[in-house]
């Protein structure tokens, strides 16, 4: 079976986290698929060309005309594409604070900068692992489902439910604006359990019910404009098409 | 006069983001043109009018690599610019975090990216002692499990805030990990070994080297550090930043950094020029058996004994943490003194030396500004470059693109982080 990993613009920590995470198993991964296509890792089969892969894992945001053609391209030679991480899913913070600024002012020779776009804006996406970073134990689980022809699953429940399982004092009630109720789940905590809030890094999860999440917020005597900007950190486009704004 | 193309890498191979070197003659006069083409995020920009709190948060995703030292440098520009003063305990328990995360960084470097094609191989995985590769990815992976620990996640840590940390660690927790490192020592020197081995191209070029500099210490960041350049000056981090000016290339999503108009590199190479004598006694030992000058493909020797000495930092470290009493590690009681200010934080990022500073108003952030070791370094890329077509042309075209992907990947680039430079302002 053959894979590829790419990236477009993006910070690269999500192919890292992979590459720490397997660690000396990276060898096993190298041994049981090829993988034709991982900057990080090798050098890429056919040169300049995108190689035919049955999967292809995707970083990143698509903001210059070259990711665009690049993503495309991935497209055409790839048969099951899988987004990995927030840049890829949502377009992260990028996808906002291209918004808030004027393109186009000082056009680069070599490059077209457009607002940026998460993949699905682009091309027909097969999967999401959402995260800043992506969960690693979620992108082994997705290749071994796919390996053996199973559809991967997306989590189903949000962060408070992991960071509760946790054992954690809810930062809700502590006054601090936290998107812990509607953002999806998967990341162990990773952030409320350190006492950070949680920045719904994943997106929203399946069954987030917004207006409900304000009127606990009011409830709680936090303000809902306060968090708007909070929703608009990470979740860029999903969170843009849940509120219709 | 029409230019000609001499030499042109494409998408060079190996390396962090997407980037290009072309070689170009003009009129007879070598040209270089070193293309960042990678898309901007905005980052700094998005920064502008938010709570300081978000600052480290953001500041991380910067890179994916050096994370850390964005957020803590960037955690550092705010408290200075409040100021808050953090305890020594606490910075001490960054220094964990800062020396697990340049070890990260610097095996994922010498590991994947730069030791194969070196060596003329497609992959790591194809090494002929995959022994090597093994013992490297264990270390990386134990590294990784250390930040993990301290920081809550292994990238973009969430546990490094403006005023120490979010959750107290226990130093004991962070011993195990410590411990497990300790323990693959010996395996970190033949690595390092391995790489000092290898055959290198020589191409000595005069440059300004810079890097920070503390008396008896070998630089990561310091509360007082002071900038060395290798004329001999010596700045405050202040008149440092001063002297750094951005020039915008159409060709470029990075802007070029200069210092006061002229070319200067930063890096691993110009660390150990400029501070050998403070490494770890066992990295100093195998230090001193090379021949070290401004050659630029000498930076991944040089990275490769940073991975002893900051191995040896972390086992020293991991000693006085035992240390710490845990009431020493409260981070409830560091208080801002005021709620605007300005910030300025120097740090040795794995690439170099790194600028975080902001201005705060009413604790929002007014402005804030990145200059990072790749946009620093670019200039020298192409001069480098410039040099090896003149030294190697004779070798002909497909041997001068390996040397010249080569260069480039001395240097370490790390292409995302340079252009978080907005472009746009």
């Amino acid at each position: 079976m053959k894979l590829a990993f790419y990236s477009l613009t993006s910070c690269e920590g999500c192919l890292t986290t992979l590459i720490t995470k397997l660690g000396p198993d990276i060898e096993g991964l190298w041994n049981n698929f090829d993988i034709d296509y991982f900057k990080l890792v090798r050098e890429p089969v056919g040169g300049s060309r995108f190689p035919k892969a049955d999967i292809a894992f995707v970083e990143g945001a698509v903001v210059t005309n070259l990711d665009r053609e690049h993503l495309q391209e991935i497209r055409k030679n790839s048969r099951f594409v899988v987004a990995i991480g927030t840049c890829a899913s949502s377009g992260n913070i990028a996808y906002t604070a291209s918004r808030n600024v004027k393109l186009g002012k000082k056009a680069l020779s070599v490059l077209e900068v457009r607002e940026a776009e998460p993949l699905s804006s682009v091309i027909a996406v097969d999967f999401e692992l959402n995260g800043c970073p992506v969960n690693a134990d979620e992108f082994i689980d997705a290749l071994l489902r796919l390996v053996n022809g199973l559809e991967p699953i997306q989590p189903d429940f949000s962060v408070c439910y992991e960071c509760k399982l946790s054992g954690n004092a809810c930062l809700l009630d502590k006054g601090q604006l936290c998107l812990g109720p509607i953002a999806m789940g998967g990341c162990d905590a990773a952030c409320t359990s350190v006492g950070s809030p949680c920045f719904g890094c994943r997106g929203p999860y399946i069954e987030a019910d917004l207006e409900a999440y304000f009127k606990t917020l009011e409830k709680k005597g936090l303000k809902v404009e306060d968090a708007k900007p909070l929703l608009y950190m990470f979740m860029g486009k999903k969170i843009k098409e849940v509120l219709k704004e | 006069m029409s230019d000609s193309i001499i030499i042109d890498t494409g998408d060079l191979r190996f390396i962090e983001g997407h980037g290009q070197l072309i070689v170009k003659s003009y009129g007879g006069k070598l040209r270089a043109e070193f293309h960042n083409l990678e898309g901007p995020r905005f980052l700094t920009k998005y920064l502008k009018g938010k709570p300081v709190d978000l600052a480290p948060r953001v500041a991380s995703r910067i890179c994916g690599l050096c994370y850390t030292v964005h957020s803590i440098s960037s955690a550092e520009a705010v408290e200075r610019a409040l100021d808050m003063k953090i305890s020594e305990d606490v910075r001490k328990l960054r220094d964990v975090l800062y020396m697990a995360n340049n070890l990260r960084s610097h095996l994922i470097h010498l590991l994947f990216l730069s030791i194969p094609p070196v060596e003329g191989l497609i992959s790591a995985l194809r090494m002929r002692d995959l022994n090597i590769v093994r013992m490297g990815a264990n270390i990386l992976s134990k590294a990784t499990e250390l930040i993990e620990v301290w920081g809550g996640r292994s990238v973009h840590v969430p546990n490094v805030i403006v005023g120490g940390f979010g959750k107290a660690i226990k130093c004991k927790e962070l011993l195990h990990p410590i411990h497990q490192l300790a323990a693959l020592s010996d395996d970190a020197e033949r690595l390092v070994k391995y790489t000092l081995k290898l055959e290198l191209p020589e191409m000595e070029r005069y440059r300004l080297l810079v890097a920070l500099k503390r008396s008896g210490s070998y630089p990561i960041y310091a509360e007082e550090a002071n900038v060395a350049l290798s004329d001999g000056s010596v700045l405050s981090s202040s008149e440092y930043y001063e002297g750094l000016e951005e020039v915008t290339k159409d060709y470029s999503t990075s802007k070029h950094v200069y210092f006061k108009e002229s070319e200067i590199t930063v890096g691993a190479l110009s660390r150990i020029m400029l501070n050998k004598r403070y490494l770890s006694s066992r990295a100093r030992e195998l230090a001193e058996e090379i021949e070290w000058g401004p050659n630029p493909f000498l930076n991944i020797k040089a990275q490769a004994i940073e991975v002893l000495h900051y191995l040896d930092e972390l086992i020293r470290l991991g000693g006085e943490l035992a240390e710490i009493p845990p009431e020493n590690l409260k981070t409830e009681d560091i208080k801002a003194h005021r709620d605007k200010g300005v910030g300025l934080f120097v740090a040795e990022a794995p690439r170099g030396t790194l600028c975080h500073y902001c201005e705060i108003e009413d604790w929002k952030i007014k402005d804030y500004r990145v200059y990072t070791p790749t946009a620093i370094n670019s200039k020298s890329i192409e001069n480098d470059a410039i040099e090896l077509v003149k030294r190697f042309k004779p070798l002909g075209s497909q041997k001068l693109r390996f040397i010249l992907e080569d260069m480039v990947r001395s240097y370490d680039p790390c292409l995302s982080c340079a252009v978080s430079l907005d472009i746009y302002e």
